[in-house]
């Protein structure tokens, strides 16, 4: 999509494949053309043509599909081969200088140059959709048909008085719209003007038809779109054969001048037409308009869509994405969208809400593009782990849920109300009933300690100040922990339960203290515990820690035990040994060498009878060459034996034989 | 029955790329590679398959460019034929019908007009022996000719390609097996038997595993079951052959190959790494590691630029000469067995399932291309035989395609089994799969099954485990005062009499959750995990377990062990029919009631499709592929089908991908998709003409020129006196009294800008400096203008046919001018 002079910005030329939209064809300002795949979002392929800084490119389109495989079908049942449709292939591009490339994505390289049409810049080239021929239109004013089949020009016209800045062909591939400074029609057969459209102020930047040929009609009642540079505005034209097509039929309201325009047909008159335009301020628009004649009132877009960046990373502006294209999938539900920066942009597959009329896509492009650097040639995507997954293993809360067989209550936030009721009833057993904590305290006949653990411990779990229950937990005394539980107030008891087993879940040594603490709070309220109606789910999660911590009791203690025997085995037998002689032991280590040659000396001859079987005579003669390989080497494991060896005397080479290893 | 032929079965893509060597062509732009009966041409650059060769009606078992026409090849298959084919046009040109079949195919420059193949002996494979014989191809302007001349070469031979090499100059040819190695000499048709002794002292095994033979010596190189290499040479002479032992590869050596020039030696087997062996200095070494699956095929291109390796996970890597990967062309990954279900990812409709070890892939149906392996478990992969690593085994998309979770297990022999579930989220922003939860050992023992709940808002997650349990995992807050988060935890684990828990399915809204325990059938409701209903009729295990879909949405089906498929109402609590068939596979179209079902009856699969409220299938077919069906999947069309048969109207929203027992991936095809697709199968047919370079531009345009020049001036060249007098004696006078070079070369460039455009001159000489040495001999000299660097003698021996009269007077009267003053200057020049 080329845009005509005046235009500040480079908008560089991309297209998206025809019909499956497999790839997006883009050329940067440096004249490169990077060809994308949508579905894996990973560089294809990537082409510079010789001339690219003389001869920009300044347009290009992709070519009707090439077929995978023709002739007939076999009639073979089992191993046939699906048909593959059909196949991309060929892309035109139109230059700078005057000439069209044609560029094939199969074999990677250039197909075709097609020189001598136009003196000047190429604006816009156009595909026959059948025959072999292309149509080019340039700042000379020309129009140029190329017969792809010679590669040369097969007809040239002058179209405009200036420059042509834009071509459309009718799907049927009879007609041609072209641009200057009027939009005019041509019948290809002819090569008349079969029709002209005047309206835009500015010169033309993109046309579009917008309905199929009417098979019975002739030209009657066909819609086109057009744009223009600078114009906030798409003005759609019908055809009409009485005449009566001066103005615009409809007009769709647009934020900016539009760069890419995607239009989804409709298949039949009650279908709405759908549109997808992207503006030059990074906005895209849809549109959906069922073509029925006239309508004056713009019509403003069904959707729009933005894409942003974050804001919450480092610089905490979120800054707009700049959309290069977009496209409707065939279904028409989803679309395509290609963002970010020329160089490498991001192809994403998105699904609209129909209610939304505005759309903000936060995109991370940044974060996109380190991962896709390394997939081009390993075709391998990492995904992201990030430190701050969800990590369950067995004993956490959350790894395993009761076991139960009858039915519970709906337990989805257990314990939280709970917890909030006891503090609230705690706050209130603390300010109104102090006589009672009084009275317990004189039943156990003990003197009233204000540093005694089992106050420090309420305080610590009413502020959970973990200070104070790190003190207070890091005790090991058995009397003193008793004690303390045994002094604790009823209402004290749960928090302490949630407390431990939450510590539970750290250090296993932390757990070695907890168990005590567990243990005495057992013993002394279990009846209370009891009384509990949450006796279940608040023990749960502590009993399932304890459960899958000692799974592996039961094995390692038996592993204990076979190695404690063992270990006492030896050690016995290290004593019986210390009391014998000990001259034994060295005649040990000299047994073990001398067993270890004669068992070398026995393959040697082994080997030497298997040599003698081949029935070869030998000569004496023999090398070896054994090195060491630089310690420099990568591979620690890699020794390099070479080895010339005649076929020589049987002895030797046994030898070889054994030493090579 | 339901009237045929409107749907086949058709193979869908993903086939096998690596079952022998693939041959580069020799400009190295396309590699050649077998693919089931077919032969792929690959363009190198671009990874794209060009072109198909297809006519063989059986495995295509190998390749050979044709040695005097380097445009043509040659392929040989199992159906006994080996067929020539221009493969730049993808024309068939001949086919030989040699009547044996055909394992491996060998073609050399110095045996013209024949090939060699290996054929089994008596043309029966039970026997386990196969020869080498040369084909004669018979001349014959036929497209079918019989070739029947078979002339035996060697007896006893391994079957594989990669145990038979041809020689310095086709000269030999060498082939091992076992621990022999053969030699035949042509020539003198003189058979050499090398032999080494079957050690296993140490871990070494000296069989045979491939052989190489250098392309500009007498050497071959062999490799070895225990990893080494020997290097053979004096082979000829019986008593004298020597070789010598290079030892990396810690595994078997799975091929070697030489480059053309012979100077470096490639190798590869299952360490993954490429090994280059300077050829006359082994100790040194380039290794380029981490190709990630065991090299299978080595081969190298005929100008020695590129290298191919061909993988065990149906991969071709192409590699450039100094050991960088340029190009990976990767078929559908297929294992032995395809551990995870074979899935569509909802977001991207790929092909997803089980890829290189501890990867999922995501293959795209529609193009037949792999899009990328989705790296799950994370670990570096160590190519080594008989170690346990972690593998992907389950996996599951919910609805959306935004929540995925994955299994993945390690089971060595004595330790304990290691599971982790992993459920990961795909952010739209970075457009990747986030890790969110890591659940290690979530069930005691393997997981049979899992599956999302497929409502709008994914929020659970039910796994089943042969542990007894189910485990149903639900989407809870997580978030504290740092960030906000989800993450996943256990809601509820359930168990029904300690029987092992084998299926897990969720009806299409949600409400309900069937979980097959064994014989028993248990439905919960998945809000209260209330015990709802108990179906145990008729007793046998379940083994596949599905709910219907829309208007069927009342029915769950459910396949036994002793082939009973079974349907039962759910408002109703009963058995709605049963039927006695071995249902291998139940599969349900999420896009319609419709329902598949496989069943193997001897040896062949058929296909049963069914709604379940009718009693009458919708299509049935039979045979549809040798051997049970593996795994089976509807994929939602993009567009749907307008097919009006009844027999093809399940076809119109989904297809139909199955694998077959040899990992074939196959689909059905209906005739109105056939005909769309030939209807617009319209061939474009474009000249090619490129100007690659400026400098090509130049030689075309001189060319160009040249070729005018010759037919407008041919008159007047023919007229040239050949033997004029004047040349002659300019000819045979020595060089030392003619004049200096640089007084004929004005003279001479003078003369040729008069006939002449004067602008391609200038810029032509650099190029015809480089060509002068190859075309002085030629007669056409125009291009001979601006020799200042060539001796005299040179100089006007290339002058003659080019002289016109007047130059000729000139010359003369050159000739007679003194030019001895100008001996001091002529020394000077360079």
């Amino acid at each position: 999509m080329a845009t005509d002079g005046g235009s500040s910005v480079f908008v560089s030329p991309c297209a998206f494949s025809p019909k499956s939209h497999q790839y997006l064809a883009l050329s940067t300002q440096d004249g490169s053309l990077r060809v994308w795949d949508t579905q894996s979002n990973t560089l294809y392929q990537e082409y510079v043509p010789s001339a690219h800084l003389s001869a920009t490119c300044t347009c290009l389109a992709w070519g009707p599909c090439r077929t995978f495989k023709d002739g007939p079908q076999r009639k073979k049942r089992k191993s046939e081969v699906a048909q593959l449709g059909s196949q991309l292939d060929l892309l035109a591009l139109g230059t700078a200088a005057g000439t069209v490339l044609l560029y094939s994505t199969v074999k990677g390289q250039l197909h075709s140059k097609l020189d001598g049409g136009h003196d000047s810049k190429v604006n816009c080239v156009r595909w026959h959709p059948e025959n072999n021929s292309l149509y080019s239109c340039s700042d000379d004013s020309h129009i140029v048909e190329w017969d792809l089949q010679t590669g040369k020009v097969k007809c040239k016209w002058k179209a405009d008085k200036c420059a042509v800045s834009c071509l459309c062909l009718s799907p049927d591939g009879k007609m041609l719209l072209s641009a200057g400074q009027t939009i005019k029609m041509w019948d290809l057969e002819t090569k008349e003007v079969y029709r002209r459209f005047t309206g835009h102020a500015t010169a033309v930047s993109m046309l579009c038809f917008a309905t199929t040929r009417p098979p019975t009609r002739g030209m009657e009642g066909l819609y086109f779109l057009s744009g223009a540079a600078h114009d906030r505005m798409l003005s759609v034209w019908q055809v009409r054969s009485d005449g009566k097509d001066k103005n615009a039929v409809l007009s769709f309201t647009l934020t900016d001048e539009p760069i890419y325009v995607d239009l989804a047909m409709s298949q039949s008159k009650d279908e709405a037409v759908k549109l997808a335009v992207v503006c030059k301020d990074n906005q895209m628009h849809l549109f959906e308009h069922v073509l029925n004649g006239h309508c004056k009132k713009p019509l403003s877009p069904s959707c729009s869509v933005q894409v942003a960046s974050p804001g919450s990373v480092g610089d905490s502006v979120p800054w707009p994405v700049p959309i290069m294209a977009a496209a409707l999938t065939i279904d028409k539900q989803a679309l395509l969208l290609a963002y970010g920066s020329g160089l490498q942009p991001v192809i994403e597959r998105t699904t609209l809400n129909a209610g939304e009329t505005h759309v903000c896509l936060v995109r991370d492009i940044q974060a996109s593009l380190t991962l896709r650097t390394e997939t081009t040639v390993t075709k391998v995507k990492t995904p992201t782990v990030k430190a701050d997954a969800k990590l369950l293993v067995p004993g956490l809360p959350g790894h395993s849920a009761l076991n139960k067989s009858t039915p519970l209550e709906t337990k989805r936030k257990p314990g939280s109300d709970t917890k909030e009721m006891s503090i609230e009833e705690r706050l209130g057993v603390i300010d109104l009933s102090p006589a009672e904590g009084h009275k317990g305290v004189h039943k156990g006949g003990l003197p009233l300690q204000t540093d005694s653990f089992a106050v420090l411990l309420v305080q610590g779990l009413e502020s959970s100040d973990s200070n104070i229950l790190n003190k207070v937990f890091q005790t090991k005394k058995e009397v003193l922990i008793k004690k303390t539980v045994a002094r604790l107030p009823i209402p004290a008891v749960l928090p302490l339960v949630q407390e431990l087993s939450k510590r539970m879940q750290g250090h296993p040594y932390s757990g070695v203290l907890m168990v005590r603490w567990l243990k005495a709070v057992f013993t002394f309220h279990a009846s209370y515990l009891s009384t509990l109606p949450s006796l279940v789910s608040q023990l749960g999660v502590l009993y399932h820690m304890i459960e899958s911590r000692v799974k592996m009791f039961h094995k390692l203690s038996r592993l204990h035990g076979k190695l404690y025997l063992l270990i006492t085995q030896i050690a016995a037998t290290d004593k019986s040994h210390s009391v014998a002689a000990l001259d034994q032991t060295a005649k040990l280590v000299y047994e073990e060498d001398s067993s270890e040659e004669e068992e070398e000396g026995t393959g040697d001859e082994m080997l030497a009878e298997e040599e003698d079987s081949d029935h070869w005579e030998e000569e004496e003669e023999m090398k070896e060459v054994t090195e060491r390989s630089d310690k420099g080497e990568e591979h620690s494991d890699e020794e390099m034996n070479i080895e010339n060896k005649l076929n020589g005397d049987s002895d030797l080479e046994a030898d070889n034989e054994s030493e090579e290893e | 029955m339901v009237e045929q032929g409107e749907i086949r079965v058709v193979r869908c893509g993903g086939s096998t790329i690596n079952y022998r060597k693939a041959i580069f062509t020799l400009d190295s732009k396309y590699l050649l590679c077998t693919s089931g009966d077919m032969v792929k041409v690959y363009s190198t650059a671009t990874e794209e398959c060009v072109h198909v060769l297809q006519g063989h009606t059986n495995l295509v078992t190998g390749i050979a460019l044709n040695p005097t026409n380097h445009l043509q090849v040659y392929s040989c298959s199992i159906d006994g034929t080996i067929k020539l084919w221009d493969f730049t046009d993808n024309i068939l040109i001949k086919t030989f019908t040699v009547g044996y079949k055909l394992l491996a195919l060998y073609t050399s420059k110095a045996h013209e007009g024949c090939v060699f193949v290996i054929i089994p002996k008596e043309n029966d494979e039970a026997l386990d022996s196969f020869q080498l014989v040369a084909v004669k191809l018979p001349k014959s302007s036929d497209q079918e000719v019989a070739a029947t001349e078979l002339s035996f070469v060697l007896n006893d031979v391994s079957q594989l390609p990669k145990c038979t090499s041809y020689g310095r100059e086709g000269e030999f040819v060498a082939s091992v097996k076992g621990l022999y190695l053969t030699v035949y000499f042509f020539r003198n048709q003189k058979t050499y038997r090398l032999s080494l002794n079957a050690t296993h002292k140490k871990g070494a095994n000296n069989i045979f595993t491939c052989v190489a033979c250098h392309p500009k010596e007498d050497c071959i190189a062999t490799g070895h079951e225990d990893g080494k290499i020997r290097l053979w040479r004096n082979f000829n002479r019986k008593k004298e052959y020597t070789h010598s032992t290079h030892h990396w590869h810690h595994s078997a050596v799975n091929d070697l190959s030489f480059t053309p020039e012979g100077t470096n030696l490639l190798s590869g087997g299952i360490e993954s790494v490429l090994v280059q062996w300077r050829y006359g200095e082994e100790t040194k070494k380039d290794f380029l590691p981490r190709l990630g699956a065991a090299i299978a095929h080595i081969s190298t291109s005929p100008e020695g630029s590129l290298y191919c390796t061909s993988h065990s996970d149906n991969k071709i890597t192409i590699i450039q000469s100094n050991l960088r990967v340029s190009a990976v062309i990767q078929g559908l990954v297929k294992g032995d067995t395809i551990k995870t279900d074979l899935m569509i990812d909802p977001r991207t409709k790929a092909l997803v399932l089980n890829g290189k070890p501890g990867h999922l892939q995501f293959y795209s149906l529609q193009h037949d291309k792999q899009l990328y392996n989705l790296d799950i478990v994370q670990q570096e992969y160590i190519n080594q035989s008989g170690l346990h690593q972690f593998e992907v085994v389950k996996a599951a998309f919910d609805a959306q395609g935004s929540w995925l979770a994955t299994v993945e297990e390690r089971k060595e022999k004595l330790t304990d089994l290691e599971i982790q579930l992993k459920i990961w989220v795909y952010k739209d922003e970075m457009q990747s799969f986030v890790l969110n939860t890591t659940i290690t050992s979530p069930h005691e023992d393997h997981i049979t099954a899992l599956c999302f709940c497929n409502t709008n808002e994914t929020t659970m997650l039910v796994t089943t485990g042969r542990d007894g349990r189910f485990k149903a995992w639900v989407l809870g807050d997580d978030s504290d005062i740092y960030r906000e988060s989800v993450c996943w935890s256990c809601d509820f684990v359930g168990n029904y009499h300690n029987l092992l828990a084998t299926n897990c399915c969720f009806s299409e809204d949600g409400s309900l959750l069937a979980v097959g325990f064994e014989q028993i059938v248990t439905i919960w409701n998945p809000n209260t995990w209330d015990l709802v209903c108990t179906f145990c009729q008729p007793p046998g295990k379940i083994k596949d377990l599905c709910f219907g879909r829309l208007s069927c949405s009342k029915y769950l089906l459910g396949t036994t062990t002793n082939s009973f498929l079974c349907c039962w109402n759910l408002l109703t609590c009963t058995l709605e029919w049963s039927v006695g068939l071995n249902v291998i596979l139940l599969q349900v179209d999420p896009l319609s009631e419709n329902v598949a079902a496989f069943s193997c009856a001897a040896e062949n699969s058929d296909l049963f499709v069914f709604r379940p409220n009718e009693p009458r299938p919708v299509y049935l077919q039979k045979g549809i592929c040798q051997g049970s069906v593996q795994r089976a999947v509807f994929t939602p069309r993009e567009v749907p089908e307008e097919n009006s048969s009844e027999s093809s109207q399940w076809l119109n929203r989904s297809q139909l991908y199955f694998l077959t027992r040899d990992m074939d991936l196959m689909t059905f095809s209906t005739k109105t998709e056939e005909d769309r697709l030939t209807a617009s199968s319209k061939q474009l047919l474009i000249e090619e003409n490129v100007p690659v370079t400026p400098f090509y531009l130049l030689l075309g345009k001189h060319r160009q020129a040249k070729l005018d020049a010759e037919n407008g001036t041919l008159a007047a060249q023919v007229q040239l006196p050949q033997g004029s007098v004047a040349i002659k004696e300019l000819l045979q006078t020595p060089a030392h009294v003619l004049p200096s070079a640089t007084f004929l070369c004005t003279m001479f460039v003078n003369s040729l800008l008069i006939s002449k455009d004067g602008k391609s001159v200038v810029p032509e000489e650099a190029e015809e400096e480089m060509e002068s040495e190859k075309e002085e001999d030629e007669t056409s000299d125009q291009e001979m203008d601006s020799q200042h660097k060539v001796k005299p003698e040179y100089f006007v021996e290339e002058l003659v046919p080019k002289l016109s009269k007047k130059e000729e007077r000139d010359l003369k009267r050159v000739r007679k001018t003194d030019y001895s003053w100008l001996c001091p200057f002529y020394g000077k020049l360079p």
